[in-house]
This record gives C-alpha cells, structure tokens and sequence, in this order.
C-alpha cells in the first residue's frame, strides 16, 4: 500500500490567508474551526488520501507555514 | 524542502514575516528561494556567492530581515544602484535585486533605466502591486487606470508605467513578467534571469489583499483570469495583461565590455 502523505501546518506561522485552500486542485486540505494564538483560521488536513504531493500548497504559502512529508523521501 | 528553507535560507528564528496576511510578497520571497536552492545544487553556485539588495518598502523587508545570505538593506528607490556598486567590486557576485513598484518605478526609475542601459549583471526581481503598501495603499506610477486607491478614491485618472516595455527598450538582456498565481514559471524566470549574463528584470504582480480590500485566494484566481501568455496573445486580447518572456537577448554585459578594454590596453603594451 502506498503510504499517505502527511501535511505540517505550522500554527505560530499561519496567518490564515486560506491560499492553501483554494490551490489544492484535490481537496486535500480545508479550513477549520481552530483558531491560532494570533487569531486566524488555521487549515487543516481533510481527505489526504486524495494527495497527489504537487506542493502547490508548500509553494505557495506566503508564510513558509506548510509543508508536505511523503514517508518515501526519509 | 522546507526544512532547507528554514535553516538554509532563512533565518528562522525571526519567522513569522511581518507582511500582512495573504500578502504576495511571502510567497515571491517563496518562489525565489527555491529558485536559488536548485541554482546551488544544479549549478553548484557556492552560497557566498549570493547577494541580495533591497531598497525600502514592503518588498524590501524580505531581504536583510529574514534571508540567511549576505544582503544590503539601502535607501529608498537606490536599491539598483547599491547593487551596481557591489557588482564592480565583486564581479563574480550573483547579485540579486528585491524591489518593489514604488521602488524601482517612481523614486528609483532613473537607477534602473540606467542599469538596464548598461546591461549591468544583475537580477531585479520587482514585486508590482500597484500601490504604495507601507505607507497606507496610496496610488503609485504602476497603478492601473480607474484604480481605488486611499488617494484616489474615485479611480486613478493617469496611465500606469508598463516597467516590462521600459526595460526591453533601455536595453535590459532578459525581461519576463509573471504574477504570484505561476508558481513554476516564477522560479524558471528567476533561475533564467540569475544565469543570464546582463540585466535581468523579472516583474511579478503581486496581490495586496488589504489595501484592495479582497480575498487573497479570490485575487490569486483573478490574476489568472486577466493575464494571456504573450505567445498566445491575438489582437483582441488588448484588455488582458501579458505574461511571459518578452525579450531574451544575448549581448555582452558592462563586466565583459570593461574586460575588453583592459585586454586592448595591455595588448598595446604601453
């Protein structure tokens, strides 16, 4: 079985642009009820299995507060 | 990736950036770090061999803030003129320019015309959001006609600077201009740009979601729906904006035109 992609969201970082969101062309990611210590809404991961790891999400954060793990790259 | 990000090339213990929410900044400071990264590894550029100058604004925060290279944080609009001083210094410098709008066009536009004409080495990466972010949103000489701005708050009457015409016809070597919404040809201009022997301007609209007041995601999807690629431009598509690489020419720079006049000389034997 192929192992799932794992997403790390930085919750110090995250401004809550929501930028993720709107760019993951699988609806892997989405936004949640969690509010950071700063204010904003935080994303969170929701269908992973769907993740295809094109680092759309990781490149386009503005805050460097995204990342993709895929257990094959350890 | 991320990981190299933090450590490498930021300084991460000054994260998070001071930039506003969504802004485009991040991500174009995003996009050319790992433009860099695959420079390092592909080209086997040393890392010492990077410097960035910046001059003031909300682009120019990026460099000296939070960047782990050696950078130059100078005054307002003289940005490209700092870096065209270091590069005589230091001619095997990959100097890299981080400016914005209201730097490079307004307060700094006589510098880069100038850089452009001499063909300096050097990589301005202009971050273009059409206002003066820092200071309130102001307009700036790149805001659109019928733009809102806090100034104009009934739309801009005047014709915004198109900088991308301005560097070809100066002379610039290599001129691409792409929005924060193409991730990839973002970083393909900037590794281009950064092997290119002469100057090379790299214009990226960037979205200013608090002082235009709109989403950032909403904005991102709205710079792909009024941009065309210059090689799919037809005659009817006069009220998109132009992406792409508009000149990619080979000519020498200052660097190699000084090198040839120190060459004559010798050979004369005087």
């Amino acid at each position: 079985m192929k192992p799932m992609p794992r997403l790390w969201i930085d919750e110090r970082y995250c401004k809550g642009c929501l930028i993720c969101v709107e760019v993951c062309p699988t609806n892997a990611i989405a936004s949640s009820n969690t509010i950071n210590a700063r204010g904003y809404v935080i994303p969170i991961e929701q269908d992973m299995g769907n993740c295809k790891v094109c680092s759309l999400c990781e490149l386009m954060c503005p805050d460097f507060a995204i990342a993709i793990e895929t257990n094959t790259t350890k | 990736m991320l990981k190299y990000l933090k450590e490498e090339g930021l300084m991460g213990a000054r994260l998070p950036l001071l930039l506003c929410p969504g802004c485009g900044h991040g991500q174009v400071l995003n996009y050319t770090l790992n433009a860099v990264d695959r420079l390092i590894k592909e080209d086997k550029i040393a890392k010492e061999k990077f410097l960035f100058i910046s001059g003031v604004g909300c682009s120019s925060r990026l460099t000296s803030h939070y960047l782990n290279f050696d950078s130059g944080w100078t005054m307002h609009g003289r940005a490209v003129a700092v870096a065209t001083g270091a590069l005589l210094a230091n001619p095997e410098f990959r100097v890299v320019v981080f400016t914005g709008d209201g730097d490079v066009a307004s307060i700094g536009g006589n510098h880069f015309i100038h850089a452009c004409r001499r063909n300096m080495d050097l990589t301005i990466v202009c971050m273009n959001n059409g206002l003066y972010g820092m200071t309130g949103g102001q307009q700036a000489p790149t805001s659109p006609r019928d733009m809102i701005t806090t100034t104009t708050p009934y739309g801009n009457t005047e014709e915004a600077f198109d900088l991308c015409q301005m560097a070809e016809v100066s002379g610039a070597s290599y001129v691409a201009r792409w929005t924060t919404a193409h991730p990839h040809q973002v970083i393909k201009a900037i590794m281009k740009g950064i092997r290119k022997k002469g100057t090379a301007f790299i214009e990226i609209l960037s979205q200013c979601p608090v002082h235009r007041k709109e989403e950032p995601a909403e904005m991102l999807a709205a710079y792909k729906r009024i941009t065309i690629p210059v090689a799919k431009a037809k005659e009817g598509d006069k009220e998109k904006i132009l992406v792409g690489e508009f000149c990619d020419h080979d000519k020498p720079d200052w660097n190699a035109s000084y090198q040839r006049v120190i060459d004559r000389y010798k050979s004369k034997d005087v």
